[in-house]
């Protein structure tokens, strides 16, 4: 036991004071804030003045409407039905991007100036070849042409400069979309009041069924979400350090300094161990600052909260973390064992990683429907469970057996593990010169 | 499976577990010290042996610090070690010599528990391997190596740790060792800091900082400087004053010459001679002698006498015949009225036995 504590406390003073301990714990806090806060601000900055637009209307009555669209328009708002459509079908990333590019035309919000550009007896043709003109001179940002049937067809062209600008091009879209609108239900004797009463927002308000009336405006899926991609990228990140601190030791020949003073599963379990302290000490850290953050933000009254979370799910963030790490710092740490050097070492963790990231992409069918047969099946697999058991926690919290079960097969996968890889390690840490194919690695696991 | 042992190698930790290799006749296992008639056989041969002459003077009632018995490793095909038995008594500097690749590292790492053998017994201050026996080793590996990004005095107390040894007297014994090796300036840097010959010099420290009984030492002095393989041997032949037990494992023959009490000469696996070196030597059959004469014309052309003769720049050096006796030759060589200026009996040195045993087998 004392030599067990000595690899641990070695492993685990080691890497917590090293550089690369802090850097990681400081940096990637800021890293995520980097990437939420600068791209808002950046957005932010207002790049050349009011966007300038031609109308060519052949209706001749549609000009006010898109004119007065244009100019009130409100980026904010979204009404359109073919992005709720898609937006739901392709689930959160495309939600948070979608957030963004809103919270951006917000940030952004051009101000319009809108021409009519009057026939005069031109045709058509001569008209859009003289503003695409004006567009090359650079007089104007775009036009559109509102053909004489839109309001049956509801087709309007827009021809622009910078057609990747698609904040501006969303906005035109909805102002176009609304001024057609309100022409239709005018046509068809619609007065005003009525349709500023039809064009009333909706909006939705989600509460967890049977959780009060406390609003939930998706901070505990985030939280779920950060979660449990947190937990990838620790396992990740942490099942590469067990690899280098194998392959170091087998590399420099440690090993047989090592194996001669302990026995070597005392040394892999301690060293699997060490270096889940160390994650956890770095979860232990950010979970403090997030709540520091948390408490100070509140104070000053900012929007940021952090919603209610049952202390059992911490609990169980903790469990799964570490069945999760301990499965795969178990295999790297197999794989550690059979190679001579680090590069062989990344090489050979390759399908590892791969079944991390299916493990992870699992975990998007699961939020949607979490108590689907295919979510039961999934969390029960242990390579998987981490992430998918978790998501079902905090989604829609599974029968007690169901948890117990995951938990259950996924630490009798760890005691597998190390039991497998401990027969691989004591023979491969002593192997130089060349990889281990894998009938060798049978014949040392059968190895007495 | 060709290897009948199917306990694990530390078992349940304590009783004999690297012994009881096969279902010799009458052997007990039990504890390790009965013997069975077969292994007591072996024991007989080892100690007809000159070595234990030594053994029976001073230290008959102290048992081997080592015992090694009819070991064999086999790897795959290859036979590494096939049935190798050596002794080595308390306070002696025990050589483990042979060419590359004839079997002591794997030997060694059988002793230290690294790895068990598929045949014979190991046994340690009179028992069989076990971690708390481990404690009392102390290893340095040929292939050997510290962590690069780690304080040396850090891992020098890291792997003291592993060895039990904690707390105030391992900070004392690490100054002290650090004072001795004169890198006490060093301490507190990282091992990719120093240069190897330091880095060897901390290694060392790291197989003798824990107090051990008994020490290995697989080619310590390779790729040191004069410098420090004085330094290093001083240490050595130091810790021997203090009464512990030194296996010395090399292929060069000078400095095992002049350091080891005892030896034990392996080849392709198997032993090819041991016993003190004045033993081996003495009863190595080769007698040679080294001249300077004028005169005597004839006399080393006997060949009932002498077998050959070779010749250096200011002195002959004659081979004499099996049987034939240095007087009789000096006598010869005055009766012919030869004047000798010089003639010494001439020891063969471990080298010359190494490449004959070595190359002639």
């Amino acid at each position: 036991m004392t030599k067990f504590r000595a690899v641990l406390k070695r492993e685990y003073v080691q890497r917590v004071r090293s550089r690369m301990f802090v850097i990681i714990t400081v940096g990637a806090p800021l890293m995520f804030a980097l990437f939420t806060v600068v791209p808002v601000l950046i957005a932010g900055i207002k790049a050349g003045g009011p966007a300038r637009v031609a109308v060519i209307d052949e209706t001749g009555r549609m000009y006010p409407r898109v004119r007065d669209s244009l100019k009130g328009t409100q980026p904010g708002r979204d009404d359109d039905d073919d992005e709720e459509i898609a937006e739901a079908a392709s689930g959160v990333a495309n939600s948070n991007t979608r957030d963004r590019v809103d919270q951006m035309a917000k940030a952004t919000a051009p101000s319009y100036e809108v021409e009519e550009v009057a026939a005069e007896g031109r045709g058509l043709e001569e008209l859009k070849t003289r503003l695409d003109e004006r567009v090359g001179r650079g007089e104007l940002d775009g036009y559109l042409v509102v053909p004489a049937n839109v309001l049956e067809r509801g087709e309007v062209e827009y021809h622009a400069r910078n057609l990747s600008d698609i904040y501006t091009r969303r906005q035109v879209q909805r102002a176009v979309v609304e001024a057609v609108r309100n022409a239709r239900l005018d046509a068809r004797g619609v007065n005003a009041e009525v349709m500023r009463a039809i064009n009333q927002p909706v909006r939705l308000k989600a509460t967890k069924a049977g959780g009060g009336t406390q609003e939930d405006s998706g901070q505990s899926f985030f939280l779920v979400f950060g979660a449990g991609f947190v937990i990838y990228l620790t396992i990740l990140m942490y099942g590469q350090v067990v690899l280098g601190a194998i392959i170091e030791e087998k590399e420099t020949r440690i090993a047989e300094i090592l194996f001669s003073s302990i026995r070597p599963f005392t040394l892999m379990a301690g060293k699997l161990v060490g270096v889940s302290l160390v994650a956890l000490t770095q979860f232990a850290i950010w979970g403090l600052a997030l709540v520091g953050l948390g408490a100070y933000l509140a104070e000053r009254g900012g929007t940021f909260a952090i919603p209610p979370i049952p202390i059992s799910v911490y609990a169980y963030v903790v469990l799964f973390f570490l069945m999760g790490y301990f499965i795969y710092a178990t295999l790297y740490a197999l794989v550690g064992s059979m190679v001579t050097t680090a590069q062989e070492g990344g090489q050979l963790a390759m399908p590892i990683i791969l079944l991390l990231i299916v493990g992870f992409y699992l975990a998007f069918p699961v939020i949607r429907s979490p108590n689907s047969s295919f979510a039961v099946w999934v969390s029960m697999v242990p390579f998987f469970a981490p992430i998918t058991m978790l998501i079902r926690i905090v989604s829609q919290e599974p029968p007690l057996w169901q948890i117990l079960l995951s938990l259950g097969l996924g630490f009798a996968t760890v005691a597998a593990m190390l039991w497998l890889a401990g027969r691989v390690y004591r023979v491969g840490m002593l192997m130089y010169g060349k990889r281990a194919t894998i009938p060798e690695v049978l014949k040392w696991v059968r190895q007495p | 499976m060709e290897n009948p042992c199917s306990e694990p190698l530390w078992g349940n930790g304590g009783s004999d577990i690297t012994t009881r290799p096969r279902a010799r006749g009458g052997e007990t296992g039990a504890g390790g010290l009965k013997i069975g008639p077969e292994t007591f056989n072996d024991q007989d041969r080892i100690s007809s042996r000159p070595l234990s002459t030594f053994l029976n003077k001073t230290l008959s009632a102290q048992q081997p610090t080592l015992r090694v018995e009819g070991v064999t490793k086999r790897f795959g095909d290859f036979t590494a070690v096939d049935g190798l038995s050596l002794t080595v008594s308390p306070g002696r500097i025990f050589g483990l010599l042979g060419p590359n690749g004839a079997g002591k590292t794997t030997t060694i790492r059988m002793i230290v528990g690294i790895t068990r053998p598929d045949e014979g017994r190991v046994e340690l201050f009179g028992r069989p391997v076990t971690p708390e026996l481990q404690n009392r080793i102390g290893y340095l590996p040929e292939e050997r190596g510290l962590y690069k990004r780690m304080r040396v005095g850090d891992q020098l107390k890291f792997f003291a740790e592993l060895k039990d040894f904690t707390g105030r007297a391992a900070d004392e014994a690490l100054d002290r060792w650090f004072e001795k090796v004169k890198l006490s300036d060093w301490k507190r840097k990282k091992a990719s800091e120093l240069s190897k010959g330091m880095q060897q010099k901390i290694q060392f420290i790291a197989a003798v900082l824990h107090d051990p009984d008994l020490i290995i030492l697989d080619e310590p002095f390779s790729g040191l400087d004069p410098v420090n393989v004085e330094l290093l041997k001083d240490l050595v032949l130091e810790l021997k004053q203090a009464g512990k037990t030194i296996i010395f494992s090399t292929h060069q023959m000078e400095v095992a010459e002049r350091i080891c009490d005892d030896i034990c000469l392996v080849n392709r696996s198997r032993k090819v001679l041991s016993g003190s070196i004045r033993e081996v030597k003495s009863g190595f059959g080769r007698n040679a002698v080294a001249l300077r004469f004028e005169g005597g014309d004839g006399v080393l052309e006997d060949r009932s006498l002498v077998v050959s003769v070779e010749r250096h720049s200011d002195h002959a050096e004659a081979l004499l015949a099996p049987g034939a006796d240095a007087q009789e030759l000096l006598r010869r060589l005055l009766a012919s009225g030869a004047r000798v200026t010089r003639f010494e009996l001439v020891e063969p040195s471990l080298h010359d036995i190494f490449i004959e045993k070595v190359s002639g087998t």
